[in-house]
């Protein structure tokens, strides 16, 4: 039992940093999100099947072969930069490709003769884009964006296995020193269910919202 | 890009053709409106005349032929004489020939997120830099005339259908456009709002608009009209005046689509 | 690598056949009694917002301080199963919503109990709508059986570490690592596409 005040703290920089991790990764998963989604729909072939085919690649390997590939790389390169920073982009490229099929079905949801109105007035794609679809769009997006987010929170869980100070990583010593499985693990998947389960709420609110539209 | 001598029509359809795949949606179309005139275009479903009308403000694209606004290209422009290949003209001049023809649609594509305001103001106020002030009265006057003015900052859900298709219409004008198309704005309605829209439109006319009004409201058509276009299978069957078309039809495919219609609607 | 492969393969074909199974099963127990239900939605909450990586820790280490160690295997199977049970009853239940009631009156009006209409009727027509959904579960499935190389499952993901640890070829061997997931992803997306044509309903 004193062992595990004694871990506290190792637990809180666990926590610490898989809370930074979900944030990063979540901003860059939104913002290269954003780009396929776009170059998806606005590009011209050449861009567009590259994305395509990416997006495909991404979508058919683990995310946990992606985090080795980066792991061994870094190795190699004798880990000039930080493994904390490099799991933290390999998973949000990773989970962009979530984020651009999100964005991707939010601009097609909106009804065509919404884009044609804004065209007959004779605004250019960016203003229909900015003005008309995106508002509209985002009603759509909201739910499965949130959800999308989810997925990055668990994500980070696996660098646990390349020896980042994250929450899992942190339970699996806890563990090794107290053998106390059950509560330390069933405590690390508490807070993994009171993080995800709060964005999950945040998600079925914004499905009801888009309901109250309709 | 105009002459010397600026031609009295307003829009100018020369030989287009439009296909789908191998379906020939629009054969060698050729058509003139004249400056304030007001021209129906009448057909069976799937003739074609929809898709023509959103060809002139280019929002179906075709692969033979030209349109001209006001003089001015929309789409593809082509050498002077009339020789040498077209060439599609860049996004940003297609913009703004749009600029020059409002369009309202059938199924009205009012912006659900604006004010009934904010949906006349958006495209004054981005497009032609408007101020925003100068882009209120503007959008205030349209929609005292279309008969709206207490509605200007309620959103569209909570307008009829006739009142959408009212803001549409005033939606449109505010770009002050050389013509309008109307691209059967009343079908999609409940017959009792039917009227209110087309008053408008014939005010419209009284003004002296150029515009073409795909429709089918033949009484309107043939009471408001200046002239009628009769199409099917993507092509110009016969266009004369309503009197002529409606009265003395001569395309044979013509007189069975008035037969069909006098059996129900009695014109 | 490739004796690997099969352990992938045998994993995720069973992950994915238990699942199914299992995932009725808590959909019938979630429209059962009020007791049912409320474990019920406590469970599926619990899986579908903790990690994979932390419930194969949880079974994995948990069984061997309990004195009856799981081979990381079946502790990887177990984990796998319960998670996605739980994500394939919510999906059972969206298909289930998308029946029409009139089908459910229909068999009612036939003579059938409750019951009866609802697993000879509704339910088969709410597993064909859902194929789809299913498919994208399974490519997870797939896709998750990797993280078992963590508790030392000798499939294709343990081998490739193994093969990097001791070789210097490491980048062509996570090449072909991701080369044979997408190979096998693949594959398994155009068999549930054919499901698809020929069982499947467009609403």
């Amino acid at each position: 039992m004193d062992l595990i005040i004694l871990s506290l703290p190792l637990f809180m920089k666990g926590l610490h940093n898989t809370l930074l991790m979900s944030l990063g990764a979540t901003v860059i998963a939104t913002v290269l999100g954003v780009v396929f989604a776009l170059i998806q729909i606005f590009g011209n072939i050449f861009f567009r099947a590259l994305v395509e085919i990416f997006l495909y690649l991404i979508r058919g390997i683990p995310l946990l072969v992606l985090l080795f590939t980066m792991y061994y790389a870094l190795l190699y390169m004798g880990f000039r930069i930080d493994p904390l920073v490099g799991g933290t982009v390999v998973i949000g490229i990773y989970f962009a490709a979530f984020m651009a099929e999100v964005f991707r079905g939010g601009l097609l949801s909106v009804a065509r003769g919404q884009w044609e109105a804004g065209y007959a007035l004779g605004l250019r794609t960016k203003g229909v884009v900015l003005n008309i679809i995106t508002y509209q769009a985002l009603k759509v997006i909201g739910a499965p964006y949130v959800n999308t987010v989810i997925m990055v929170v668990k994500g980070t869980s696996l660098v646990a296995v390349i020896g980042i100070t994250e929450l899992t990583f942190v339970g699996r010593q806890i563990v090794e020193r107290t053998l106390e499985p059950f509560l330390i693990f069933g405590v690390v998947a508490g807070i993994y269910v009171v993080i995800c389960y709060s964005l999950s709420l945040l998600a079925r609110y914004l499905e009801r919202k888009i309901g109250y539209v309709n | 890009m105009s002459i010397e001598g600026q031609s009295l029509q307003e829009i100018e359809i020369d030989r287009i053709s439009k296909w789908f795949g191998n379906n020939k949606v629009l054969d060698e179309v050729s058509l003139s409106v004249k400056k304030g005139e007001a021209l129906a275009v009448i057909g069976p479903s799937g003739s074609g005349k929809t898709t023509l009308l959103r060809c002139v403000n280019f929002l179906e694209d075709f692969q033979q032929g030209t349109i001209k606004v006001s003089d001015e290209y929309i789409g593809y422009l082509q050498d002077r004489d009339g020789t040498g290949s077209r060439q599609r003209q860049p996004e940003s001049d297609i913009a703004l020939m749009r600029t020059k023809v409002g369009m309202v649609f059938q199924s009205f594509n009012l912006f659900p997120h604006m004010t009934v305001l904010r949906n006349i103001t958006l495209a004054p106020t981005r497009i032609l830099k408007q101020s925003t002030q100068q882009a209120n009265e503007t959008a205030l006057q349209l929609l005292e005339r279309v008969g709206l003015k207490d509605k200007a900052d309620v959103l569209p859900a909570s307008l009829s259908g006739g009142q959408q298709q009212r803001v549409a219409v005033a939606r449109a004008l505010a770009m002050k456009p050389k013509a309008m198309l109307f691209d059967e704005v009343t079908s999609a309605l409940d017959p009792e709002l039917v009227s209110e829209v087309l008053d408008v439109i014939r005010e419209l006319i009284g003004e002296g608009m150029t515009m073409m009004i795909v429709t089918h409201e033949m009484s309107f058509a043939r009471a408001f009209s200046d002239r009628v276009v009769f199409m099917a299978d993507g092509k110009m069957l016969e266009i004369d005046t309503p009197v002529n078309i409606f009265e003395n039809p001569q395309n044979p495919r013509l007189v069975s689509f008035l037969e069909r219609f006098r059996k129900s609607y009695k014109i | 690598m490739l004796e690997g492969l099969t352990v992938t393969l045998l994993l995720s074909i069973l992950a994915i056949l238990f699942s199914g199974v299992w995932g009725v099963l808590v959909l019938l127990a979630l429209r059962a009694n009020q007791l049912f239900r409320v474990v019920g939605r406590i469970y599926v909450e619990i899986m579908r917002n903790t990690p994979i990586i932390v419930i194969m820790f949880f079974i994995f280490f948990g069984s061997g301080i309990l004195g009856a160690p799981m081979t990381g295997f079946a502790a990887g199977l177990l984990s796998l199963v319960l998670q996605n049970g739980a994500y394939i009853a919510e999906i059972y239940r969206g298909g289930i919503q998308g029946v029409s009631k009139r089908q459910f009156e229909a068999g009612m009006a036939l003579g059938f109990l409750p019951r009866q209409t609802f697993l000879l009727i509704v339910l088969p027509q709410a597993i064909r709508k859902v194929i789809a959904p299913l498919g994208t579960q399974g490519v997870m499935i797939i896709k998750d059986t990797a993280i078992v190389a963590t508790i030392s499952v000798a499939e294709m993901t343990f081998q490739a570490r193994l093969l990097a640890d001791r070789t210097a070829a490491v980048f062509e061997i996570f090449i072909a690592l991701a080369g044979l997931y997408i190979i096998v992803t693949s594959i398994f997306n155009l068999g549930v596409r054919v499901l698809e044509r020929k069982y499947g309903y467009k609403n």
